[in-house]
């Protein structure tokens, strides 16, 4: 099936040939961050997580999010998102993906990666994040492509994938929450350490996450002539206002308690990312900025009459997105490590070599998208 | 199930074989040193550690099992003492020995090409002097 | 050389090499030292000892660096001055930096200024450990909280995990920082993960941590915690002392004398 990536018009190939240009810029970048080590990153001593893991933490969330099809569709039988539940299936795959090579980027031994494996240490939260990033690709992708492949020759799916489609429901769940674990259980970062941190993750991942979804029915839409239907739109942004909703309501209940309760450790992270502490607020305009747009876009979501105006609906959606993304991102990871266990206020920003790694690593994931949404559309559309 | 499928799955077994034989291989790499120098009735035989002169103007094995085991034994030590505390090695002729990269540099260091004419030849690059000083940076 | 070997060299066209290995064993003993087997026990009883550090801020005063230089100097540590690329073992930090949940308001200003030295508790309960996920940093039997180097991925959870700031990353090759190699310990290399080791090296020699050896005014104090009649434990219980954010139950090992 695969072959069916291999056929495709000026547009396809340009898109193809402009993420391969970015790869290779980031492999560059990669080959001089091995060289020389995380040094040529923007991470310190104070600040030793970055963008990589911020990147992980957020596309932890869209892979999850291919929940939001899989489980109406199969759970609930919701007939509407019959052409696209592969979509999400195969999103998840290529944000599963994005995020092992986040992680690899981010080790400052790579070479030393079977380590996970060959001492395998289940008091930490890392070995389990290994262990149902890689099961939950698998998942996706076997199932994802074995529903194809029946599809492709008008047969019912052999009974085994169904099994493996239910396993991926909890599976989905389970990623994120383990992912929240990594930061929610480490002593003395107060901004993670919360139990709502899980939840937060949860909701802002199914809203960003299905806000992605239906950003790319349209672009399927438009470059493919493959319409996922209004009505499939409509549910997902039903799904994406309430899930931003949660989202929006836990950061609220973060602010409550860190405020009224008034103890400094708890207000001190939130007080950099919204306010500023002690003159440093490089991330002011970012979080404010984030806050705004996702309650506007949310606002939009939840009113009927805007969500079916397609032009509102795009706005929204990317609206969410670009919100969270600052929010899950940067803000989180970044606001988690100040102040220092010290009470020291370091800044952080990235370099060019650490934002070339990034986009390479995106571009990785979008051309594994790409191609496997091609297979999918062409098996769909019978071309 | 269609070709692709299969071979995706046929990919996974495939990666779990490849983990499993790693784990193997692991595991026969200590499971060679200890058979040769601990589980065997020789150093079983031998006195208790503790108490015994250090002698290191010999080798702790025959030369031929270090030329090819070296590596391994290394590692054992490298275990033994820094995540066990156990630092005595006793050979199979009842000789103590600390289980430290210096007991070996205590007579090979003396040719600071000992090391690396041989791991020339054989075109390997082991990380040791990474971090270790090897006989070449130590002032002789 | 074996008759063997210099086969293989000559085989191998090393014949320059191998003249060179020979003229080196023209030169005395190797300078590496010697360890002490005397000290020697087999496999020791983990938690039977725990190694503990109580440190006078009374008597730590001023501007002195001692500890610091002989530390850093002892086991390598590079020196990448303050920059976000900064190792360190062993260093000073202000009090209320040091203490943040300690009592401030009203303090005695003398106090409140004092500098304090910070170093790894090798916390009875750390944290570090619980998050690494190759065990690369792992208690040992005696307490102290041990870096396997030759394990660790750089992956830095436990960097994030330590609430003390206690832990320092290799970010760039340690080596070419280095100003003055010591033979006393190994050096690190790049992207692995490093901190304060309580002088493992230097307790199986039966010798006292670098920086208690180091200090001129003695404020230092280094032994046994499980030991009641230990000379640390008998300053604990005869002064009034503090451990760093104890709220956290992480048991730091390292007690401080204001
Ligand atoms: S001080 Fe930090 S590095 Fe040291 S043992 Fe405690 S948690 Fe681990
Ligand atoms: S950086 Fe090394 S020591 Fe720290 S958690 Fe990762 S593997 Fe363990």
């Amino acid at each position: 099936m695969i072959e069916k990536a291999l056929k495709g018009g000026r547009g396809y190939w340009a898109w193809v040939a402009f993420l391969l240009v970015v790869i290779g810029i980031g492999v560059t970048a990669y080959a001089r961050q091995m060289t020389i080590g995380l040094g040529v990153t923007g991470m310190g001593r104070d600040i030793s997580w970055g963008v990589y893991i911020a990147q992980f933490t957020f596309l932890v969330g869209v892979a999850a999010s291919a929940v939001m099809l899989v489980l109406p569709y199969y759970l609930h039988n919701q007939k509407a998102f019959s052409k696209i539940v592969i979509v999400g299936e195969f999103l998840a795959v290529s944000a599963a993906l994005m995020c092992m090579l986040f992680i690899l980027a981010d080790m400052g031994r790579p070479d030393r990666v079977l380590n996970v494996l060959l001492y395998p240490s289940p008091h930490s939260m890392v070995f389990w994040d290994v262990m149902v990033l890689n099961g939950y690709l698998f998942l996706n992708l076997i199932s994802g492509w074995a529903v194809l492949g029946a599809e492709r020759k008008g047969v019912a799916p052999a009974p085994w994938v169904k099994a493996l489609i239910y396993l991926s429901i909890p599976w989905a769940f389970s990623i994120h929450t383990v992912t929240a674990f990594l930061f929610a259980g480490l002593p003395g970062r107060h901004l993670w350490l919360t139990a709502v941190l899980a939840p937060r993750f949860l909701a802002s991942a199914f809203a960003a996450g299905t806000a992605i979804l239906i950003l790319i029915t349209f672009i399927l839409k438009k470059v493919a002539k493959f319409d996922a239907g209004p009505e499939a739109r409509l549910k997902l942004s039903v799904l994406a206002s309430y899930a931003g909703l949660a989202n929006l309501f836990f950061l609220g209940t973060e602010f409550f308690t860190a405020f009224y309760s008034n103890i400094p450790a708890h207000m001190h992270s939130l007080q950099y990312l919204f306010f500023g502490l002690e003159g440093h607020a490089p991330l002011v305009p970012w979080m404010w900025f984030s806050l705004i747009t996702g309650i506007i876009s949310v606002g939009v979501l939840l009113s009927p009459p805007l969500r079916r105006k397609n032009g509102a609906l795009i706005a929204a959606c990317i609206g969410l997105v670009v919100s969270i993304w600052i929010d899950k991102g940067m803000g989180l990871v970044f606001g988690g490590f100040v102040p220092t266990p010290l009470e020291a206020i370091v800044d952080y920003m990235p370099t060019a070599t650490e934002i070339s790694v990034t986009l390479g690593i995106w571009a990785i994931g979008l051309l594994v998208l790409t191609m496997l949404l091609k297979t999918a559309i062409a098996v769909k559309t019978q071309e | 199930m269609n070709k692709f499928s299969k071979f995706l799955v046929a990919l996974a077994a495939g990666l779990a074989v490849f983990v499993a034989a790693w784990f193997f291989m692991q595991a026969g790499h200590y499971g060679s040193v200890s058979a040769h120098a601990e589980n065997s009735p020789v150093a079983a035989a031998a006195p208790a550690p503790g108490g015994a002169p250090i002698d290191s103007s010999k080798c702790i094995l025959p030369t031929e099992y270090m030329r090819a085991h070296h590596m391994q034994v290394l590692n054992k030590w490298r275990h033994d003492s820094v995540r066990e505390g156990n630092r005595t090695y006793v050979n199979p002729q009842g000789e103590h020995f600390d289980k430290s990269l210096n007991t070996c540099l205590g007579c090979h260091g003396s040719n600071p090409m000992f090391c690396f004419m041989c791991h020339e030849f054989a075109n390997v690059k082991p990380t040791c002097w990474d971090c270790h000083l090897s006989p070449m940076e130590v002032p002789q | 050389m074996s008759q063997n070997r210099r086969e293989f060299l000559k085989k191998a066209g090393l014949g320059a090499l191998a003249g060179l290995g020979a003229a080196a064993g023209l030169f005395p003993a190797f300078a590496l030292e010697q360890t002490d087997m005397s000290n020697f026990t087999d496999k020791p009883v983990p938690g039977k000892v725990r190694w503990g550090m109580l440190i006078d801020t009374r008597k730590c005063l001023g501007n002195c660096t001692e500890c610091i230089v002989r530390c850093h100097h002892d086991h390598n540590v590079p020196d990448f001055g303050k920059s976000k690329n900064e190792v360190k073992w062993i260093w000073k930090s202000g009090y209320e930096n040091a203490f943040p949940t300690a009592s401030t308001q009203f303090q005695n200003p003398e106090v409140l200024e004092r500098q304090v030295l910070t170093l790894c508790n090798h916390c009875a309960e750390p944290p570090c450990t619980k998050a690494c996920p190759t065990e690369a940093t792992f208690k040992r039997w005696d307490g102290i909280v041990s870096i396997d180097y030759h394990r660790c991925i750089g992956c830095r959870f436990c960097m994030a995990a330590c609430p003390y700031g206690s832990r320092s990353f290799n970010w760039l090759d340690p080596r070419p920082n280095i100003k003055e190699l010591s033979t006393a310990y190994p050096t690190r290399m790049r992207g692995v993960v490093e901190k304060c080791n309580f002088c493992s090296e230097r307790l199986v020699k039966n010798e006292l941590p670098a920086c208690v050896e180091s200090c001129p005014e003695k404020a230092l104090i280094f032994g046994d915690l499980n030991k009641p009649d230990s000379e640390i434990r008998k300053l604990l219980a005869a002064n009034e002392t503090m451990q760093r954010k104890p709220e956290l139950g992480t048991l730091p090992s390292v007690f401080y004398i204001i």
